[in-house]
């Protein structure tokens, strides 16, 4: 049975995290070059990939399923993509300096903000989706696979 | 000092319209941080990380990280500037921005590089206090501030 846009979305958060999680793993064993391509493949996939499909297709539908163009939801979750753009450049700067302590710092603030983010994600925006969207997600999955194939 | 939905937003700071304040302090520097409605919407801050004085910043780099147990996130910059000094109270109590957000519980002074443009893309007076209080609308927030 296909997967819905919901879980294939959920799934893409799973995905990210374990690639953050051997991201870490690597700077703890002071692994600069492997840390270094795992964060800039976890960035390719999160924000070349994943942020692109909810923002370009996912959260413009949920906008016009709900009535308006803007929603306090996605508002509330393209500030949080903002946000979370700046601290990866600030990961990727604490790993070419080498510098376990700050990466450390922004991680455990990147993942606190990824959980909650994510939770919101699953709870009020993507149970919604396969109604809110007119083909019920078949062009975002394509999308999602499609960015996911595309080389960082 | 204006109010709504029990948020103060004081007249005369500028602002993000986000979560930051900035006051210029005259020569160059300014002082930083986040507003009555941010702390409100950040719940009780447990943790704050602040750059170390001397750290160079550029322009929407975040000069400190807070976190509650419900949430967490950066304080952007809004100008590219040197950090002069931290509020190292925070570091012991980040509490106290819950309490103070204006006063006592203020960031860190940056001085910035290039102190004329450095106010460029924040703002003040009515026109932020209405962006302020449609901020506020949108999130639905009701202010509190601790005394403790």
């Amino acid at each position: 049975m296909t997967k819905d846009i919901g879980t294939i979305m959920q799934q893409d958060h799973e995905r990210l995290d374990q690639i953050l999680t051997n991201t870490a793993r690597a700077v703890s064993e002071q692994h600069w070059v492997e840390a270094a391509q795992l964060l800039e493949t976890f960035r390719h996939g999160i924000v070349d990939g994943h942020m692109v499909v909810e923002e370009s297709l996912l959260f413009p539908a949920f906008e016009h399923w709900e009535g308006g163009e803007e929603h306090p939801l996605t508002e509330l979750l393209r500030k949080g993509h903002k946000d979370l753009r700046v601290f990866f450049t600030e990961m990727a700067e604490a790993i070419e300096n080498q510098d376990a302590e700050e990466f450390t710092d922004l991680l455990s603030t990147v993942q606190t903000i990824l959980q909650q983010h994510d939770a919101k994600e699953e709870a009020e925006l993507y149970p919604h989706l396969a109604e809110a969207l007119p083909d019920h997600g078949v062009e975002a999955i394509q999308q999602l696979h499609l960015l996911q194939e595309e080389k960082a | 000092m204006s109010e709504f939905q029990g948020c103060q937003l004081p007249e005369d700071l500028f602002y993000d319209l986000d979560y930051v304040w900035v006051r210029p302090e005259g020569e160059g520097i300014f002082t930083i941080g986040v507003t009555d409605p941010a702390q409100t919407m950040s719940g009780r801050l447990q943790k704050a990380r602040i750059k170390k004085v001397g750290t160079q910043l550029a322009a929407g780099r975040h000069v400190a990280t807070l976190e509650s147990g419900k949430w967490a996130g950066g304080v952007p910059v809004p100008f590219a500037g040197e950090v002069i000094e931290r509020n190292e109270a925070l570091l012991e109590d980040p509490h106290l921005i819950n309490i103070d957000p204006y006063g006592d519980a203020w960031i860190a002074k940056l001085r910035a590089e290039d102190p004329e443009h450095a106010l460029d893309s924040v703002h003040t007076g009515p026109e932020a206090i209405e962006a302020l209080q449609a901020w506020i609308k949108r999130y639905d927030v009701q202010c509190m501030r601790c005394s403790d």
